[in-house]
């Protein structure tokens, strides 16, 4: 079977490109989904929605797709239960206070409406926080969160709609290139797309490998734990970068949280119990009433990271387009990432300047600095 | 700290006592965690008396059975009962984690027996998450186990055992049952049990089923149908029953959680209840070392759930390397008496679905 683009990778990347590629006129799409949408990282992702970066881009991107965010369930048609009770940072020293500063000033002239709030601010919005751990927060209230399992769903049958077929449980194996075209084994046969994107999460690198291609990611482990639901306590995410943990009471009353570890590169997927105890230690830190609640669940999935933890998006090799080491925060900037890489496979000029993001910024020592990253 | 054990048992019910009292015999060391308010599974709250043979304790009533094993146990200072300990994880590590009250500790035994039993399946309807509707055996719970008058007039739905007996030891509580509903086109228990009920006056309804389960805050009804071949509500046959309870007798399927998290390969046979562990003719699972016995291996019944319990066991002490000279002949015997007991019609479902669980495991290896 012959398609125009193929997509591997049914996440919320690549079933967002795919989406987005229907959307502007190309149709002839396919996705190869070695499980199911969801069934890899973005199923298994916090799925908080942050702004408040530190570096201009990446507050653009994260800008744009808050917007996308905002309007999401309208335009998919499916309630992704996107709620925007802001993200509440906490500055624990004068040097983070400082560079919160200098970030937040960056973001209110790109039209993110964050702010440096005192402790006694920080309390009026979650006020079960330990005044004791920190000095100042910032606050971002149009932050929010997004059910990643719904998000993910809602662009897979969005696409589908629009005439793009998402192979599930099919699994590429092989890549050929001949005569400008893109040949691929699967379980499920073979295909010939005249354009392959990479969008395999935590598989980003063998994937690249099967084309040719040495990519400088790698993925590593990071579990979340879930407490039992109770009645609404507060409703931003709370995050630290000292300890990198994030806290979060999704819809149904649930906390999700995470927080930042040591791990090998590699594919393990299993639960810890040294994280369970980890997390938990951090999260009475900070806020001493989760001693009152119950762990329901734990899982793990991938980050897949890069050097600077920053993406590598765009063209690696004519027609083989690569959406990958998204470092733990490809979820809350997949949906205008999606539209960007969509429109530069069509040829169409997109509004946000990638190109520090490419490939090659890794061979000629270009990396990307951010200072608010997670993990 | 993280205690160690050569025998971690998970749930102290008929398999999972009857394990660590075959495998403490030979000198195993041997923690059981055990849930509930007291050891003992299901059989604490089972004032029937027991069919099969002497080994499975035949002729005597569930409760007594516990009390003996307890007993057994108690013998064997190698053998530690953590009660009201629940097992909440299975690690990379092989370490486990469990609560007791607040107290959390964790255990990283050489060798794991998952005795966790079963859990009562729901089906849907409209009104089924009222209070009021209620698992069969949890309306025995609050009898038989604490003592409660759990309703005032109950519609039981299903008549396989749990169904009919749970519906006897109602009538004995002086609870009325208004009817028993069954789908299927007759009764899937034991005539014995069925007779008892019928005798007392209880209507059986073959190819029944509840549609609703009517009431604001509470049950306050409940709305039975006919069905179709095809399990389809007959438009019309639709009977309204005046009832504050609803119990669901209709099946278990066994608790599997901790052989998951183990990395236990598993397979989706619905003779044996659901999702349940490919493992071995010694009750060992796929994965090295995790033992599984009773309902959490396949739901059946208490008797044989106490011959699996006792062929974990052995095996599991066995494979530790303790001396156990009959160790073939004492296997032989008691697969023998599980093939005795699944002789009769009731056995031809189990027998269906071990055949299926040999041919996983022989295509595992």
């Amino acid at each position: 079977m012959n398609f125009d683009v193929g997509i591997i990778g049914g996440g919320v990347v690549g079933c967002a490109i795919a989406y987005n590629l229907a959307r502007l006129g190309e149709k002839d799409v396919v996705v190869f989904e070695k499980q199911y949408p969801g069934a890899g990282s973005t199923g298994r992702c916090g799925a908080g929605v942050r702004q408040q970066w530190g570096l201009e881009m990446n507050c653009r991107l994260a800008r744009g797709s808050v917007k996308i965010f905002e309007q999401l369930s309208s335009e998919l048609g499916v309630d992704i239960e996107f709620r925007q009770g802001g993200y509440l940072v906490l500055a624990h020293t004068e040097k983070q206070l400082e560079q919160f500063e200098r970030n937040v000033s960056l973001q209110n002239s790109l039209g993110i409406p964050s702010r440096v709030i005192t402790v006694e601010e920080a309390l009026e919005i979650v006020p079960y926080l330990n005044p004791e751990v920190f000095i100042a927060a910032t606050f971002c209230p149009t932050d929010g969160h997004a059910n990643p399992l719904l998000t993910n769903y809602a662009y897979a049958k969005a696409a589908e709609r629009l005439g793009v077929k998402i192979m599930k449980f099919t699994e590429v194996t092989g890549v050929e290139r001949l005569n400008g075209v893109f040949r691929l084994r699967t379980n499920r046969g073979d295909f010939e797309v005249g354009c392959l994107v990479n969008a395999a999460g935590g598989y980003s690198k063998p994937v690249a490998a099967m084309v040719g291609v040495d990519l400088p990611t790698y993925s590593e482990r990071h579990q979340i734990l879930v407490t039992a639901p109770v009645p609404r306590m507060f409703d931003c995410m709370v995050i630290s970068f000292t300890s990198g943990i994030y806290v979060q009471q999704v819809p149904h009353g649930s906390f999700v949280l995470g927080i930042a570890e040591d791990e090998e590169p590699g594919y393990n997927t299993n639960s810890s119990w040294q994280f369970l105890e980890h997390v938990a230690r951090e999260v009475t830190s900070i806020l001493p009433v989760f001693g009152e609640l119950s762990v329901v669940r734990q899982w793990a999935g991938l980050y897949n990271k890069t050097p600077d933890s920053q993406p590598i998006l765009g063209e690696v090799l004519p027609g083989f387009f690569v959406a990958v080491g998204f470092s733990g925060h490809g979820f809350m900037i997949a949906p205008k990432t999606a539209e960007i890489m969509a429109k530069l496979i069509l040829g169409i000029k997109p509004d946000i300047d990638i190109s520090p993001l490419s490939l090659d910024r890794f061979e000629k020592g270009e990396l990307i600095v951010e200072p608010s990253v997670v993990g | 700290m993280i205690e160690k054990t050569e025998l971690l048992v998970i749930g102290g019910g008929p398999a999972g006592l009857t394990a660590a009292l075959h495998a403490g015999r030979y000198g195993t060391k041997t923690v059981i965690v055990d849930d509930a308010i007291r050891p003992g599974g299901q059989l604490i709250k089972q004032t029937h008396k027991f069919f099969g043979s002497r080994m499975e304790y035949a002729g005597t009533r569930g409760f007594q059975i516990a009390k003996l094993l307890l007993k057994e146990l108690e013998k064997l200072n190698n053998v530690k009962i953590y009660d009201q300990t629940t097992a909440t994880g299975y690690y990379e590590d092989g370490v486990l984690t469990c609560l007791k009250g607040e107290r959390y500790f964790k255990i990283k035994p050489e060798r794991v027996i998952v005795a966790t039993g079963a859990f009562e399946k729901t089906i849907p309807f409209v009104g089924n998450d009222l209070p009021g509707v209620y698992g069969a055996g949890a309306v025995q719970t609050i009898m038989n186990l604490y003592g409660v008058v759990p309703a005032k007039r109950v519609l039981m739905v299903g008549a396989g055992n749990i169904g009919l007996i749970i519906s006897y030891q109602l009538l004995q509580t002086g609870v009325e049952v208004a009817a028993i509903v069954e789908g299927m086109d007759k009764i899937g228990g034991y005539q014995v049990h069925a007779s008892k009920v019928r005798r007392m006056g209880i209507p059986i309804l073959t190819k029944h089923t509840i549609v609703e389960a009517v009431g604001e805050r509470e049950v306050e009804g409940a709305i039975i149908s006919k069905i179709d071949e095809n399990w389809h509500p007959i438009p019309g046959t639709e009977k309204k029953l005046d009832v504050d309870t609803i119990c669901l007798a209709v099946g278990l399927s066994p608790t599997i959680d901790i052989l998951r998290q183990a990395g236990a390969k598993i397979a989706y046979i619905p003779e044996l209840g659901g999702d349940v562990a490919i493992r071995d003719e010694f009750m060992e699972t796929t994965a090295k070392g995790i033992y599984v016995a009773g309902d959490a291996a396949g739901v059946e019944e208490a008797s044989s759930a106490i011959i699996e319990g006792a062929i974990a066991g052995i095996s599991a002490a066995k494979s530790l390397g303790k001396s156990i000279p009959d160790f073939e002949k004492q296997i032989a015997k008691l697969r023998e008496e599980l093939n005795n007991l699944r002789a009769g019609p009731f056995g031809e479902k189990i027998k269906l679905g071990l055949k299926k669980l040999k041919e996983l495991n022989q295509q595992s290896k």
